[in-house]
């Protein structure tokens, strides 16, 4: 919202103040000014003219040579290329030492003639020309006759007025109004609001009248009231009028629009006026839009109604979308005579949902789905129809009409918000006198009365966002001074603060991460609709079914990412077209899983810690010993975390089937029969499709380690007894899972049997091609005593007995 | 007899410089057994001690131990000094090139979103708050309406929302875990909670909008909390996260479910408050939202707002992040180079 510091004078004493202190204070109190600054800047010097005469240039066909009267004893010399220059206009006039946004402006010598000056146009002069008609930006800007010869045009066209940009919070939409903004500047600084004293008037007795009248046929209008002016002469609204629409950002079109433009600026209640010939037999009917039916709206476009939607229409179609846009059938024009102005109440969620349906922003619309103030519906009226008759040659043609709920002033209901003192005390931690509370009620211009220990305050309708007692609170508190509030330390018991296991585990985890040389990054939950099939997941895949948004800004965000794989390859492909070689990092982060597409409940949403791994295993230093990650890097890096969450021992390995993991080498990672994770490398086309070579990736669900984490412990007792070891060399069939003879040599081992290593496995040149050679360390200890060497015997000899099985034998 | 023990004495510590010069360990023992070893000179001398008489033996016998204790004293002097020697000589030859980077781990930093979040969860678990969570796909119940912003109300355009389902969005705010963490703990008091999270508009991304982001609630539900106490909270925080001598104010705002509602300045972090860039000359930085619960989003909690009352904050931890780091475009944190990223190592706060 933008207002300028003249207009906001007309109704609030501004005696004393600067702009400055003003948008100071209103910032203060809630309301930020985001900026100010004067209406047109850069222009110094420029002074009316009267052009005297205008004669062609004797050596330029485009030049026209004019004597200006500038108000000085000589008239001026000045050559002239605008070809809409003419004799006895007033025009700007950029004097020899004067100053434009474009720079100083000196003597200078057109085709044999020296220019004393330039006359300008609104562009030069560094005026919105964006928001003027083209009749004012096309060559010389071109001034009212009355204009005064000499005077400066900073001050005639008002350039120094200080324009403020309000930034409004939805709640205060009463500030949408010159209106508003008085009442909470003289609140602020204590000065009386005097808005123009209008009221509705009658016809003129013997003057012309018409028949006008109005009926609501729609729920969602509460008042309508309008009346007829005729006489009227269509033509250009007063200069200073223009210029404050300028300066807010308003189009400058003709008085009578410029007068309901600046009305509604001035009370905030959007007007509407119709060309009174175009509305059959005189009669404004409110409904609601009939199925199929149109409507062209003033900006040209061609509108297909329906019936959410509420119009005025006449006896045979519609006038208008309701509180949105005015009909091109019953549009101003230059032969318009009489009109009927309309101000009326429209529904605010119905005005809402129309702009939207239509996607038709509009000042008015802005104010209506805001909910305009009843109080100011006839008032707004009764100064349109004044100014309509002071600027535009009208005439009151029909007594106002009125339907809806009663809109007189005294009729319209002041809210009552019961205060309590002591409350207000309690609640914001100060205690202000019954003086200050009583100074804040007056200064707001609401009224109050004391009864016993609480206030009843009675709210102007203006100010429709407060309506309890805690809104009256903000009000104390901002007009006396939020720094009124002390910092206190809050009483009540002292609870303890702590992370829940599953907030725990992630640090834990995140830590461990760190110092294994994983960096942490965050990414985007949102992924395109290509993303799964770029990594290979074919569309069947659970994984494919992601859900979508039903509004995305773009095609690469619109998906609800399924795994943490699509988006972690996106940042190794980022960093990889980057020259990066080692990239290694991992996420904690959301994924989701829908219960079905598209979604109607909330889809399960999972906490997944996933790591990629490229690059080196160590990082590449001089020593010669670089070494590129293997599977059992990222093996022993899903192991250190299992380790850490203290499962290690808990889980089982499995082969994975998942389609974008390297089949040979992958695994699934499983506790009690539920995957809870998985670790691999990357398909090489995978890997490819995005810019990789041999890449890693792994998952665990955090809802599952944080079910399973050890959280307590009881240590186990050190043996006080030695331990006996014994390696076994094994040959076992080669494409035997060493799990296998693992799990062999732990079923057969004895009771005793406490710790079994794998310290070798080889393959080669010394062992045919079918076997590989596997060493084992096992470790007994008794609790008790020592073992013997025959108790061990006898363990070994049951282990090989059980290999044996497998078809493993001891290498020979 | 003495002057041939004094002259064996003599004889034996020019050897053992003769050996010392050599620098040969070997030769020590050599030199040992020589002169101090069970056949060696001394003792040789020694045996002959039997010949002596009485009153010779006493005299005699403490020259051979003054002998023997001035050779061992001079060959253990000798011997150190000249290992010494040796060991460095070898250590000199085993030198390695110690400027030489060694074999250096990688070392991941934390991402910097993480380490503000982090950084906000410790100073209020200090003073006594819990972290609650909620999910990024939310109803719009908690999102919008138990957070007081009623159905098609103008409020909802301050936050421009992607949807998912009928009544089903990707939460604008933190604020429904306010709504949730009411739901499930209602009636009890006192309610001292935060909620770091993910959160996400209908933004087109550019350096200062982003379609993703993060916030972290805060909300204190007791009997009789009032204005002042969140100012107090709020600046003990501000004191922990920006600087022992940070001053707060507090300026009017508005969010639908706070009554009344308030921005957070803190002092310009890098000026002090004496006007800068960062601050745009004004001395001061908005931090957060905040303000005393609103009645409705009480009640709809269900908690009666004439027996308690509560402050909520929430601020936006992209804001902090560019804040603390100097970070000019809020996509850099999603973007992930971790030539920037990798910048965080060792930042130890």
């Amino acid at each position: 919202m933008k207002i300028t510091w003249s207009w906001l004078g007309e109704y609030v004493d501004l005696s004393g103040l600067t702009p400055e202190q003003v948008a100071a204070g209103l910032t203060d109190a809630g309301i930020p000014v985001e900026w100010m600054e004067p209406f047109v800047t850069g222009v110094q010097g420029v002074v009316i003219g009267h052009v005297i005469s205008a004669q062609p240039h004797p050596d330029a066909d485009r030049l026209r040579v004019c004597e200006v009267d500038v108000g000085q004893e000589q008239h001026l010399t000045i050559v002239c290329g605008a070809p809409n220059v003419a004799a006895l206009q007033k025009v700007p006039v950029a004097v020899v030492g004067s100053r434009l946004p474009g720079g100083p402006i000196g003597k200078s010598k057109l085709r044999g003639i020296v220019s004393e000056g330039m006359i300008c146009s609104a562009g030069e002069l560094g005026m919105p020309v964006r928001l003027m008609a083209k009749e004012q930006t096309d060559g010389i800007l071109v001034l009212p006759d009355d204009a005064p010869i000499g005077k400066a045009i900073v001050e005639y066209l008002s350039f120094d007025d200080r324009v403020m940009e309000l930034e409004l919070t939805p709640n205060r939409s009463d500030c949408l109004s010159l209106r508003g903004v008085a009442y909470e500047v003289g609140a602020i600084f204590h000065r009386t609001v005097t808005m123009p004293q209008v009221t509705l008037q009658d016809v003129r007795a013997n003057g012309p009248a018409v028949s006008l009248s109005a009926e609501i046929d729609t729920p969602h209008c509460s008042a309508y009231a309008a009346q007829a002016v005729t006489g009227l002469t269509i033509g250009v609204a007063p200069i200073w009028m223009q210029m404050r629409l300028l300066a807010v950002g308003v189009r400058p079109i003709s008085n009578l629009v410029d007068i309901t433009n600046y009305v509604m600026f001035e009370w905030g209640q959007p007007l509407h006026a119709f060309d009174y010939d175009t509305v059959s037999n005189g009669k404004l009917v409110v409904r609601q839009a009939f199925l199929g039916e149109q409507l062209t709206t003033l900006d040209g476009h061609e509108r297909a109604l329906t019936p959410e939607m509420t119009v005025i229409a006449d006896a045979h179609h519609a006038l208008g979308l309701a509180g949105v846009m005015g009909g091109a059938n019953s549009e101003v024009t230059e032969r318009t005579r009489t009109v009927a102005i309309e101000s009326a109440l429209f529904d605010p969620l119905q005005t809402r949902r129309t702009s939207r349906a239509l996607q038709l922003r509009s000042e008015a619309g802005v104010r209506f789905e805001k909910g305009p103030d009843p109080a100011a519906v006839t008032s707004a009226l009764a100064r349109a129809v004044q100014l309509m008759c002071a600027y535009a040659g009208g005439e009151i043609a029909s007594t106002p009409v009125m339907v809806g709920r009663d809109l007189r002033e005294d009729a319209v209901q002041e809210r009552e918000v019961t205060v309590s003192p002591a409350r207000v005390a309690a609640f914001l931690g100060v205690a202000f006198t019954p003086d200050e509370l009583h100074s804040v009620v007056q200064r707001l211009g609401f009224q109050a009365f004391d009864e016993g220990d609480i206030m009843r305050v009675r709210v102007p309708s203006r100010r429709f966002d407060i309506a309890i007692e805690e809104d009256m609170i903000e009000e104390f508190a901002r007009l006396l001074g939020y720094d009124r509030i002390p910092a206190t330390v809050m009483e009540g018991p002292l609870t303890p603060g702590k992370l829940t296991l599953r907030q725990s585990l992630r640090r834990e985890l995140r830590q461990h991460l760190l110092a294994a040389g994983l960096q942490e990054v965050w990414t985007y939950a949102l992924v395109s609709e290509q993303a799964a099939q770029k990594a290979l997941i074919p569309s069947d895949h659970p994984l494919a079914h992601m859900g979508a948004l039903q509004n995305p800004i773009s095609e690469d965000r619109r998906l609800l990412r399924s795994t943490m794989l699509l988006p972690l390859l996106d940042v190794a492909q980022y960093n990889a077209n980057r020259r990066m070689q080692d990239i290694r990092i991992f996420e904690i982060g959301t994924v989701f899983h829908p219960y079905r597409l598209p979604m109607d409940v909330q889809p399960a949403e999972m906490q997944v810690l996933a790591g990629v791994l490229t690059g080196h295993a160590y990082a590449p230093s001089a020593h010669g010993d670089a070494r590129k990650l293997d599977f059992y890097d990222a093996k022993g890096m899903v192991e250190g975390l299992l380790q850490r969450t203290g499962i290690a021992g808990q889980v089982t390995w499995s082969r994975s089937q998942e389609p974008f993991l390297h089949a040979g080498r992958s695994v699934d990672i499983s506790v009690g029969g539920i995957r809870i994770g998985l670790v691999g490398q990357l398909k090489s086309a995978v890997a490819k499709a995005y810019d990789l070579e041999t890449v890693f990736y792994f998952e665990l669900e955090m809802d599952a380690l944080t079910a399973l984490v050890k959280a307590e412990l009881h240590v186990t007792e050190l043996p006080r007894f030695p331990s006996v070891e014994r390696d076994l060399a094994l040959v076992a069939p080669r494409d035997m899972p060493v799990q296998t003879l693992l799990d062999a040599v732990w079923g057969h081992g004895g009771t005793e049997l406490r710790e079994v290593t794998v310290f070798d496995v080889y393959t080669g040149e010394r062992i045919d091609s079918a076997h590989k050679s596997v060493a084992l360390r096992l470790h007994f200890w008794h609790m008790e005593r020592t073992l013997t060497d025959d108790e061990v015997a006898r363990y070994m000899e049951q282990v090989l007995a059980a290999a044996a099985t497998f078809g493993v034998s001891l290498r020979g | 007899m003495i002057e041939q023990l004094q002259a064996l004495q003599e004889r034996a510590l020019a050897r053992l410089q003769e050996v010392a010069a050599n620098e040969d360990l070997a030769r020590f023992e050599n030199w040992r057994v020589e002169f101090l070893g069970k056949k060696g000179e001394l003792s040789t001398a020694l045996r002959a001690m039997g010949s002596l008489s009485a009153a010779e033996r006493p005299l005699v016998g403490q020259v051979v131990n003054d002998v023997r204790a001035a050779l061992e004293s001079a060959y253990t002097a000798a011997y150190a000094q000249c290992l010494a020697v040796v060991q460095l000589r070898q250590e000199e030859s085993e030198a390695l090139d110690v400027t030489l980077a060694g074999r250096t781990p990688f070392v991941g930093a934390e991402h910097p979103l993480q380490k503000v979040i982090r950084r906000i969860e410790e100073i209020f678990v200090g003073f006594g708050f819990t972290v609650e969570e909620g999910p990024e796909v939310e109803l719009d119940y908690y999102n919008f309406e138990a957070m007081n912003f009623p159905k098609d109300h103008p409020a909802r355009d301050m936050q421009d929302t992607f949807f998912v389902g009928p009544d089903l969005l990707l939460r604008t705010h933190t604020s429904p875990v306010q709504a949730r963490t009411m739901e499930k703990r209602h009636p009890q008091v006192p309610v001292r909670i935060i909620a770091p999270g993910k959160t996400y508009r209908r933004d087109d991304d550019d350096a200062t909008h982003s379609h993703a982001f993060s916030q972290v609630e805060g909300l204190v539900i007791d009997h009789g909390v009032r204005m002042s106490d969140l100012k107090g909270m709020l600046l003990a925080f501000a004191r922990q996260m920006y600087g022992e001598n940070q001053e707060v104010r507090l300026r009017p705002s508005f969010f639908p479910f706070t009554e009344p509602s308030a921005e957070l300045d803190v002092r310009c972090i890098y000026c002090g408050g004496s006007g800068c860039n960062t601050c745009k000359q004004t001395g001061w930085i908005e931090i957060l939202g905040c303000g005393m619960v609103h009645p409705n989003v009480l009640r709809m909690g269900g908690y009666d707002p004439a027996q308690v009352s509560g402050f909520a904050f929430g601020m936006g931890v992209e804001r902090v992040a560019m804040l603390l780091y100097q970070v000019t475009d809020i996509r850099q944190f999603y973007l992930n180079d971790l030539r920037l990223l990798q910048q965080f190592v060792g930042l130890i706060r």
